[in-house]
């Protein structure tokens, strides 16, 4: 098999210096981390913040060394042959500006086209048709301070694109965007994989759901530095169409918590959120009957039904599965 | 959700407590950003090697064309204006370099802008931390004087109240002079290194620091009759050195009461001038965006 | 269709002049496009540099001591392009997230280096030459030169070291982040008294001067003094070709300095992982 990214029980621990007389303390962002991403395939790293997608950027791009095992890029150990690797990737982080404010957008590509050696006419003919697509053709002169972030998002973009690499690295591509821009990103995005017909892969990393599941091939969920499933969309949602999973609008459930659906036999898990003073609840149930028992139960306790309905599984509820929480309950674990 | 958040009343102050509360919390924050006093490194930079290398400089200047001749009023003229011109670039650079360090460093001026605080307080705030810096510096520089060069400082002799006086009002001003350049650079790009020192550097030339005003050619002497800080050099050397003062005649003809309301006159000009400038700066950077931008290049 | 169309790339020592010329170009344009530059740049400092003439003149100093303040003067250019634009710049590349990309990209980190060498020298040789001619005119500094030829190699060693101790100094500086600030602030005052830049660097005693001549422009000044002022020889530290040699030996130090400190510091930022990320 042609593998563009192969990575090896990979592990990296990062060592937080506290104050000068605390000692370092140890955290393990990667944890045995082996993937596997194939030639021409538009992969996706799903997980919330925190859960290491960007560490495992880093080191594939060559910017951080892991702890332990082994990652390649190209058939090329980023480790051990940086330099090599370097001429075929590319990367663009979302959220982050690239290059000088007093350089225009266009002068701002064309120097970072020659730091990958591409010749000042084909880069200038690359910027002007790669701007056109991402909607920004009439931005070429205007000074890259003077661009919203969103449209310096783009610019970012167009960076990563510029140097045709074999293997890009998008890290949150959309994050800050609008709606609308972010569609105009994914469409890109997936045209690119589409039409170089399996030459060149692109390993996304996202915490939006929806982005991993309608751009990516295959995708990796990963919590806490472990990748927890990896396979297509449709494969990963399909292990989960056998359960029943119910959303219910109740009245507030007031500090009474979960705690009494998730006792109940056949109720595989329960998220709660609290929206305009009610209780979303999703309940991921091995079969439907189990829903009387669960509606009984709030009959019980006085908890008012407004609505319920039955959907189809997401990869939010793969996650869910998986880790036992919501990606928004994982990630305010992590900030408190 | 139908949260309501309730401002405590301690937070619903007046104009004035407003400012008291700006100036406290950026002379704090400058304080944590420039003197980490925890660190001899940073201590002996700048409040030390910096100042005594610069008035070295000048000391060796004068070494070589007098044969090390220390003794002449000249000397004792120009180490006394050399150290009290510390003050100039430091609180000049204190407050405009706030600009910048927020905008491009921290990149936090655009909160600093958006919360209820007093913007050209904030600044002035930020400058606190570098007087303290320069006075420690100013100090050490007179001590090496009156140690090593025969600087004839005698403290009995010192009018410390005229001392005291022209000292508190000169910092001021050179703060309001320094809020002046920091709205000017709001609308500038990150030329890096010092440029309240630049500005410094430049005015050197007109205070009459390091030269009486008259070596200056005739046409150009003027300059440093409307600037203040000749008058406030003029008035420290009075206080601490009346005899060698005395034996220029820049200003020998206007009394220490004429220097100070000269001097306090002009720094009521330059703070409205500084004011009008801040306005004016303020309007055009939000105007053009420049409040969060990034320059460096 | 750009979306599938080969881009043809270059390498070696093609990319290498490619991402020279590539850094440079932003302090280039930079400078046309921000005309404040020169307020700061030329206006000011001739200003600083017109006080310590007065000084001299205050003291009824010779006319050769203000010839050697013009040139100290415009040579402070140079200094002050290479510890702010050169041995800080990569700490504030690092906190404008372009550092991540440089180390990324094919290119070889020299070559970014010395791209923001060679636009750092575009930009301070013009504070200095406008410096050298206006401070000249206005003060009626007469040059007389010994060997043009001399003058030039002295001039071009100078500023190979100078901007090789600040592509060394870039990679040291990032790794004492934020400590690097008050470096370069060190590195002021004290480096314009201890390597002469108002006064000949001989009057220091031998062993000061010495010491002092580790910083490029120490040799380079007092080398150029003796070379364009008449009598200048007479107040040199040492023989013109002596500073010379000396300098290529700075040169050589500085520039493999460079490439090495550069190895030890993208090694330690890839295996540590905080180099590329801003810590504002």
């Amino acid at each position: 098999m042609d593998l563009a990214v192969k990575t090896q029980d990979l592990s990296r621990i990062y060592k937080i210096r506290g104050g000068k007389k605390e000692e370092a303390k140890e955290l393990v962002a990667l944890d045995h981390v082996s993937v596997e991403i194939k030639r021409g395939e538009l992969f996706g790293l799903l997980g919330p913040n925190g859960a290491g997608k960007t560490t495992l950027i880093k080191i594939l791009t060559t910017l951080l060394s892991p702890t332990s095992g082994v990652a390649t890029v190209g058939g090329i150990d980023v480790a051990k042959e940086p330099h090599n690797v370097r001429p075929i990737i590319n990367m663009v982080s979302g959220g982050e500006s690239s290059g000088y404010g007093l350089l225009t957008v266009r002068e701002n590509l064309w120097m970072f086209a020659q730091f990958y050696g591409i010749p000042t006419k084909v880069a200038n003919e690359r910027i002007k048709e790669l701007l056109g697509i991402v909607g920004l053709g009439d931005r070429d002169n205007t000074k890259s301070s003077d661009l919203s972030t969103g449209l310096r998002q783009k610019m970012n973009i167009v960076r990563g694109f510029l140097t045709d690499p074999e293997v890009l690295f998008l890290d949150e591509p959309t994050l800050g965007l609008d709606v609308g821009a972010s569609r105009d990103v994914r469409h890109f995005v997936r045209g690119w994989v589409d039409e170089n017909k399996g030459d060149k892969t692109l390993l996304l990393t996202t915490h939006y759901m929806v982005e991993a599941d309608e751009l990516c091939d295959r995708v990796a969920i990963i919590n806490q530095g472990r990748v927890l499933a990896c396979d297509t969309p449709s494969r990963l949602k399909r292990n989960l169409q056998r359960d029943a999973i119910f959303k219910l609008e109740v009245s507030p459930l007031n500090g009474a918590g979960t705690g009494s659906f998730e006792k109940l036999a056949g109720v595989r898990q329960v998220t709660h959120q609290a929206q305009d003073g009610q209780s979303i609840l999703e309940f991921i149930l091995e079969e439907e009957d189990v829903l009387g028992r669960v509606v009984n139960t709030m009959t019980n306790q006085d908890i008012h039904i407004f609505n319920l309905e039955k959907r189809e599984a997401t990869l939010e509820d793969v996650f869910v599965d998986l880790v036992g929480k919501s990606m928004k309950e994982v990630e305010g674990d992590s900030d408190s | 959700m139908d949260a309501q958040i309730t401002i405590p009343q301690s937070r619903q102050d007046n104009t004035f407590q407003r400012l008291v509360r700006t100036f406290r919390v950026s002379a704090w924050l400058g304080w944590q950003i420039e003197a980490n006093w925890a660190d001899p490194l940073v201590f002996a930079i700048y409040a030390l090697i910096k100042p005594l290398a610069s008035a070295a400089i000048i000391v060796v200047m004068y070494g070589i064309i007098t044969q090390g001749d220390f003794g002449q009023p000249i000397f004792a003229y120009i180490f006394i204006g050399n150290a009290f011109y510390i003050y100039v670039g430091q609180v000049m650079s204190g407050v405009s370099w706030a600009v910048i360090d927020d905008r491009e460093h921290y990149r936090m001026l655009k909160y600093v802008y958006i919360a209820p605080i007093h913007i050209p307080t904030y600044l002035l705030g930020r400058g606190v931390a570098k007087f303290v810096f320069a006075s420690i510096s100013v100090f050490v520089t007179l001590l090496a004087g009156v140690l090593f060069l025969q600087i004839p400082l005698d403290l009995l002799q010192v009018d410390w109240l005229l001392f005291i006086v022209s000292l508190a009002i000169g910092v001021n001003m050179l703060a309001l002079m320094g809020l002046m350049l920091g709205s000017i650079v709001l609308l500038l790009v990150n030329h890096s290194f010092g440029m309240g020192e630049a500005v410094a550097g430049a005015l050197y030339l007109f205070s009459g620091a390091i030269f009486p005003l008259e070596v200056l050619p005739e046409w150009i002497r003027w300059v440093g009759f409307i600037m203040p800080v000749t008058y406030w050099l003029e008035l420290i050397r009075r206080a601490l050195l009346p005899d060698i003062a005395a034996g220029f005649p820049t200003l020998a003809s206007l009394s220490n009461g004429q220097l100070l309301g000269i001097m306090l006159g002009l720094t009521v000009f330059f703070a409205v001038a500084a004011f009008l400038t801040f306005n004016y700066c303020d309007r055009e950077a939000r105007e053009r965006g420049y409040i969060d931008r990034t320059t460096n290049y | 269709m750009t979306l599938t169309a080969k881009v043809t790339k270059h390498s070696g020592l093609r990319l290498f002049l490619m991402t020279v010329f590539g850094r440079a170009y932003p302090r280039m344009v930079g400078m046309l496009r921000e005309r404040s530059w020169m307020l700061w740049e030329i206006i000011l400092p001739i200003l600083g540099v017109s006080a310590y003439v007065f000084i001299y003149r205050a003291i009824g100093a010779p006319e050769i001591y203000i010839g050697f303040v013009v040139m100290g003067g415009a040579m402070t250019a140079f200094w002050l392009n290479v510890l702010w634009s050169m041995s800080s710049q990569l700490y504030w590349e690092k906190e404008m997230g372009n550092l991540s990309l440089y180390i990324m990209a094919p290119n070889s980190m020299m070559g970014i280096l010395l791209g923001m060498a060679v636009g750092g020298l575009f930009f301070a040789g013009q504070r200095a030459l406008v410096i050298t001619i206006v401070g000249s005119w206005i003060f009626g500094v007469s040059y007389e030169v010994v060997s043009y030829w001399q003058l030039f190699a002295v001039f071009m060693l100078t500023m190979v070291a100078l901007y090789g101790l600040g592509m060394m100094t870039s990679s040291l500086f990032l790794l004492l982040s934020r400590e690097a600030w008050h470096l370069a602030n060190l590195a002021q005052e004290p480096i314009y008294l201890a390597s002469g830049f108002y006064f000949p660097v001989k009057n220091l005693t031998f062993w000061v001067a010495a010491g002092a001549s580790i910083i490029p422009l120490t040799m380079g000044m007092d080398a150029m003094r003796q070379l364009v002022f008449p009598d200048g020889s007479s107040l040199g530290f040492l023989s013109v070709d002596i500073e010379i040699a000396i300098l290529v030996g700075l040169s050589v130090l500085f520039v493999v300095g460079a490439k090495l400190m550069l190895d030890y510091m993208e090694r330690l930022a890839i295996r540590e992982g905080r180099l590329t990320e801003s810590k504002r």
